[in-house]
C-alpha cells in the first residue's frame, strides 16, 4: 500500500502532538502576561521629540547613545531635511508606556547636547501623540480575519464535502491559530515590537498555513476516491501525510532559507528591523509545517472519530467526484 | 486514467521561454527614452516602483490650528479623519497620522522620494490643510473684499454635513451645452431645509450662492422648489476640478484652519538602506531557491525558475504601473511580504508537481503518461491553494481598500459598522497576494506545463532520470 519513503503513524502519536501544542499555546500565551505586549508607536502612541544639528551625524550610533542616557529605553531615530528651512533635523520617538519621565527626557537632551556639541545640537521639539491606527482599526482586524476564517471553512467544507468537509474546515483553521499564536509569541519572547512587520508576518502566516493543509487534504481526498472502501480514515490519514513529506520538507526548505537569507542580509546592512520580520516569518513557517503534518489530519481523524462515537470512523462514501 | 498523449510541440518551449524572459526585462528596465535631459517614460520600470514610508522614506507634516486658537479633542480628531480622507483621495494609502492633545498638532507623515515627477509634496500638504467648508447661502450681497456681507452672511442654507454624498457628473442636457457639474445627494434634514429655502427663494425670485471657504462658486437663480433632496453645483469646472471639489465635499469640512508648522522630510521609518537590504537579499533568495529546485527536480526544476522568473516580474509589474490600466500602488513591508507569499506558493505548485511526476514515473508509468498524470493530479491540490490565497486576498482588500473600490463595495455588507478606514499598508499586501496568485496559476501551471511538455518531445530529453525517475 504504502511505496513511500516514509512511514511514520502520526494518528497514533497524536496525544504527544496535542500535548506538545497545547503547551505552547499555553506558553505562548502566558508569555504575552509575563513579558507584556510592545506595541508600535502607531498602536500605542509615544513621544517624538525632534533635534536639529549641522555636518554629519550617524543614525545608528545616535539611535544607541539615546537608548543609553535613557537607561535603556528603546528609541527609533530617523533624520530628515526641511523643506522651508534645509536644516537637517533628527527625530527620536519612544514608546507610551516605556517610562520616560520629563527627568529623563531632560538628561536625555543635556547629554545629547554634550556629546555632539559639535554638530550645534539643539532640541526642537517635544511631542506626545496618540495612536495613529485605533480601537477601530483592531476591531475591523478581528472583523477581517474572522470573516476569512468563516469564509475558508466554508470553501473547504465545500471542496472537500466527500470526505466531510465542515470538521475538515474547522481542523485548518485550528491549525491556522496555532500558527499565528507561535508567531505572535515569537514576537513576544524576542521583545519585538508589534508593528506593521507584525502585520506582514501573520498575513503570510495565514496564507501558508492554509496552503499546507489544503495540500494535505487534497491527498486524503485522492487517496479517498481511490481507497475509500479499504483503508479507515486515519489509514487515509497516515498514509497522505507520508505521501506529502517530501513536498513538506521541500517546500519549507526553500522558503525557510530564503528567510535565513534575508536575515543575514540585513544584519550585514546593520538594518536590524528587518529581522522582526524574517525571524519570525522562519517561526511561523516551522509551525505550519509542523501543524500540517501533525496537527491537522489527527486533529481531524480525532473528532471524527469522536463524532461516529469511536470504533470505525465515519467511513467516507466513495466519491463521485469526477 | 491516462488519455491520448496530446504531445506538445517542441518549438513551444522557445517561444514561451523567449516571451517570458522578454517580458521580464522589460519590467526591469521599462522603456523611456532621452531628448535632451527630459526622460519620457512610455512603460514603467522597477525604478518607478513608489516605496512606503517603512522602506523609502518620505515627508513629516506637522499642522496646527491658528495661532491663538484653542481646538478640543473632537476637534482635533475629526480634523486627522478629514486628512486621512483627503489622503486617500490624493491617492497616498501609506501613512500615518498622530495627534497630541495636550499642544494641539496633528502629524502627518506618508511616502515621497526626492526627484519624483509625478507627485509634489507641497501641494499635497496645501491641499491637506484646507478648510474646504462648503456653504449654501441667501442671496449675493457682498461687502468691498467680495466676502458675504447682509443676508447672504447670515443666512446658511445648507452646510457640507447636509450632504449624504457629492459625485462628478457630466450634463448632456444643460441649455448652455454639455459641462461637468457636481451633483449632490443631501441628507434627510438637509433635503427638508433645501425644500423650505427653495420654495421662499422661488417666490421671491431669489438666488442661492454656493461657497467653498471664501470663494463664491456659482449663485444660480432659484427656478424651482426643489424637495427630492438633490442639488447640483455648476461653475467651470472640468472632469478634475468636479471630481476634487465632490472629494473635498465628501471628506468634510476642517473645523478649524490648519497652519503648517514644520515640514521636512524623514528617513525610512525601518532604517537606512532598508531598500538596498531588501533588494540584496531578494536576489541572493532567489538564486538559492532556483538552485535548489533545479538540483531537487532537474528539468521540471529548471523550467519551474523560468515560471517563477515570470510569475515576479509580473507581480512587480502591476506594482509599477507597467500596464496602463492600474495606478501604481505605494509598495511597502506588507505588500513585499505579499509577493514573497505569493512566490512561496509559486515554489510550492512546482514542487507538487514535480514530486508527483517523479512518483508516477516510480509506479511505472511512461514518461508521457507520468507528466500528464503528474499534471493532472497535482492541479486540484495547487488550485484550492491558490483560490483560498485569492478569497483572503479579496477579502483583506475589501475590508482595507479605499470605499469606492470594487471589493470594498462588494464585502460592505460585512464591515458597514466601520467608518471608511483605509489601511493602505494591509491593502497593499492583499494587492500583491492576489495579483501574485492568478499569475502563479498563469505561469506557474499553464506555461511551466506548456514548457516541460515541449522539452518532453526532444529525444536527447526524455530520459526518466531528468524527471527524478530511476533509472531504466
Amino acid at each position: 500500500m504504502n511505496n513511500c519513503k516514509f512511514n511514520i503513524d502520526f494518528i497514533k502519536n497524536r496525544k504527544i502532538y496535542f500535548t506538545i501544542s497545547i503547551i505552547l499555546m499555553v506558553f505562548c500565551i502566558l508569555s504575552s502576561f509575563i513579558f507584556g505586549a510592545k506595541l508600535d508607536i502607531q498602536f500605542k502612541g509615544g513621544t517624538l521629540i525632534t533635534y536639529l544639528y549641522d555636518g554629519d551625524i550617524d543614525l545608528n550610533t545616535f539611535q544607541n547613545d539615546a537608548s543609553a542616557a535613557l537607561e535603556g529605553i528603546g528609541v527609533k531615530a530617523t533624520t530628515g531635511t526641511d523643506f522651508t528651512t534645509g536644516k537637517n533635523n533628527i527625530q527620536l520617538s519612544m514608546l507610551s508606556n516605556s517610562g520616560l519621565t520629563a527627568d529623563k527626557q531632560m538628561v536625555l537632551t543635556t547629554t545629547l547636547e554634550e556629546k555632539y556639541a559639535a554638530n550645534n545640537l539643539e532640541l526642537v521639539e517635544s511631542t506626545d501623540v496618540s495612536p495613529s491606527a485605533g480601537k477601530e482599526f483592531f476591531s475591523k482586524c478581528i472583523v477581517a480575519a474572522s470573516f476569512a476564517a468563516l469564509v475558508l471553512i466554508i470553501y473547504i467544507a465545500l471542496r472537500f464535502k466527500n470526505i466531510g468537509g465542515w470538521i475538515a474546515g474547522v481542523c485548518a483553521i485550528a491549525a491556522l491559530i496555532h500558527d499565528i499564536i507561535v508567531v505572535y509569541g515569537t514576537f513576544i519572547v524576542c521583545g519585538m515590537e508589534i508593528d506593521a512587520n507584525f502585520m506582514a508576518v501573520v498575513l503570510t502566516i495565514f496564507g501558508y498555513s492554509i496552503n499546507s493543509t489544503i495540500v494535505i487534504y487534497d491527498r486524503i481526498r485522492e487517496n479517498n476516491k481511490l481507497y475509500g472502501k479499504k483503508y479507515s480514515l486515519a489509514e487515509l490519514t497516515n498514509m497522505s501525510v507520508n505521501q506529502s513529506m517530501t513536498r513538506s520538507i521541500n517546500t519549507n526548505v526553500t522558503t525557510i532559507s530564503a528567510m535565513i537569507v534575508i536575515s543575514i542580509v540585513a544584519v550585514v546592512y546593520g538594518v536590524t528591523s528587518i529581522i522582526s520580520f524574517a525571524f519570525p516569518m522562519t517561526m511561523g513557517l516551522l509551525s505550519g509545517a509542523y501543524t500540517s503534518t501533525c496537527i491537522a489530519g489527527p486533529l481531524w481523524v480525532w473528532l471524527e472519530e469522536k463524532k461516529s462515537g469511536k470504533g470505525k470512523p465515519a467511513a467516507p462514501e466513495k466519491s463521485a467526484e469526477a | 486514467m491516462v488519455k491520448k498523449v496530446k504531445r506538445v510541440k517542441k518549438p513551444v518551449f522557445f517561444v514561451v521561454f523567449l516571451l517570458i524572459m522578454t517580458f521580464a526585462a522589460s519590467v526591469l528596465f521599462g522603456f523611456s527614452s532621452f531628448y535632451g535631459d527630459i526622460e519620457t517614460v512610455y512603460v514603467k520600470g522597477v525604478d518607478d516602483i513608489r516605496f512606503g514610508i517603512d522602506i523609502k522614506g518620505g515627508v513629516d507634516v506637522t499642522f496646527t490650528p491658528p495661532e491663538g486658537y484653542d481646538a478640543t479633542d473632537e476637534q482635533l480628531d475629526s480634523a486627522k479623519e478629514v486628512i486621512v480622507q483627503r489622503m486617500i483621495n490624493l491617492s497616498i494609502t501609506d501613512y500615518e497620522a498622530y495627534i497630541d492633545y495636550s499642544n494641539d498638532r496633528i502629524i502627518v507623515r506618508f511616502p515621497w522620494k526626492e526627484g519624483e515627477a509625478e507627485f509634489d509634496p507641497e501641494a499635497a500638504v496645501k491641499e491637506l490643510g484646507e478648510t474646504a467648508q462648503l456653504t449654501f447661502r441667501e442671496g449675493i450681497e457682498l461687502d468691498a473684499m467680495n466676502q458675504p456681507t447682509g443676508v447672504t452672511a447670515t443666512n446658511i442654507i445648507l452646510e457640507g454635513k447636509d450632504v449624504a454624498e457629492a459625485y462628478a457628473a457630466y450634463d448632456q442636457t444643460a441649455s448652455a451645452g454639455s459641462q461637468w457639474l457636481v451633483a449632490l445627494n443631501l441628507t434627510d434634514e438637509g433635503a427638508q431645509k433645501f425644500a423650505d429655502a427653495t420654495a421662499k427663494l422661488y417666490a421671491e425670485g431669489g438666488v442661492i450662492s454656493i461657497w467653498m471657504d471664501d470663494t463664491c462658486i456659482s449663485y444660480p437663480r432659484v427656478s424651482a422648489v426643489i424637495t427630492d433632496g438633490k442639488a447640483t453645483i455648476s461653475g467651470n469646472f472640468d472632469a478634475e476640478s468636479s471630481k476634487k471639489l465632490a472629494d473635498q465635499i465628501n471628506s468634510g469640512a476642517l473645523p478649524f484652519k490648519l497652519v503648517t508648522a514644520s515640514f521636512s522630510t524623514i528617513s525610512p521609518s525601518l532604517g537606512l538602506g532598508a531598500l538596498e537590504a531588501m533588494v540584496i537579499a531578494g536576489i541572493i533568495a532567489f538564486i538559492i531557491i532556483a538552485l535548489f529546485i533545479i538540483f531537487m527536480y532537474r528539468l521540471p526544476g529548471f523550467v519551474a525558475v523560468i515560471a517563477l522568473i515570470g510569475q515576479v516580474a509580473g507581480t512587480l509589474a502591476f506594482v509599477s504601473g507597467y500596464f496602463g490600466f492600474n495606478a501604481s500602488g505605494i509598495l511597502t513591508i506588507p505588500g513585499i511580504a505579499g509577493i514573497i507569499l505569493a512566490v512561496g506558493m509559486g515554489v510550492d505548485a512546482n514542487v507538487i508537481t514535480s514530486e508527483r511526476i517523479k512518483e508516477e514515473l516510480n509506479n511505472g508509468k511512461t514518461l508521457d503518461g507520468a507528466l500528464i498524470s503528474g499534471y493532472q493530479r497535482a492541479f486540484s491540490a495547487i488550485l484550492d491553494g491558490n483560490l483560498t490565497m485569492i478569497l483572503v486576498a479579496i477579502i483583506l482588500m475589501g475590508a482595507f481598500g479605499t470605499p469606492d473600490s470594487i471589493f470594498s463595495k462588494m464585502l460592505h455588507f460585512v464591515f458597514f459598522m466601520f467608518g471608511p478606514s483605509t489601511a493602505g499598508t494591509i491593502y497593499s499586501f492583499g494587492f500583491t497576494l492576489l495579483t501574485g496568485t492568478v499569475l502563479n496559476l498563469f505561469f506557474g501551471v499553464f506555461c511551466s506545463r506548456l514548457m516541460l511538455m515541449s522539452l518532453s518531445g526532444f529525444k536527447a530529453l526524455r530520459n526518466p532520470k531528468l524527471y527524478g525517475g530511476a533509472k531504466k
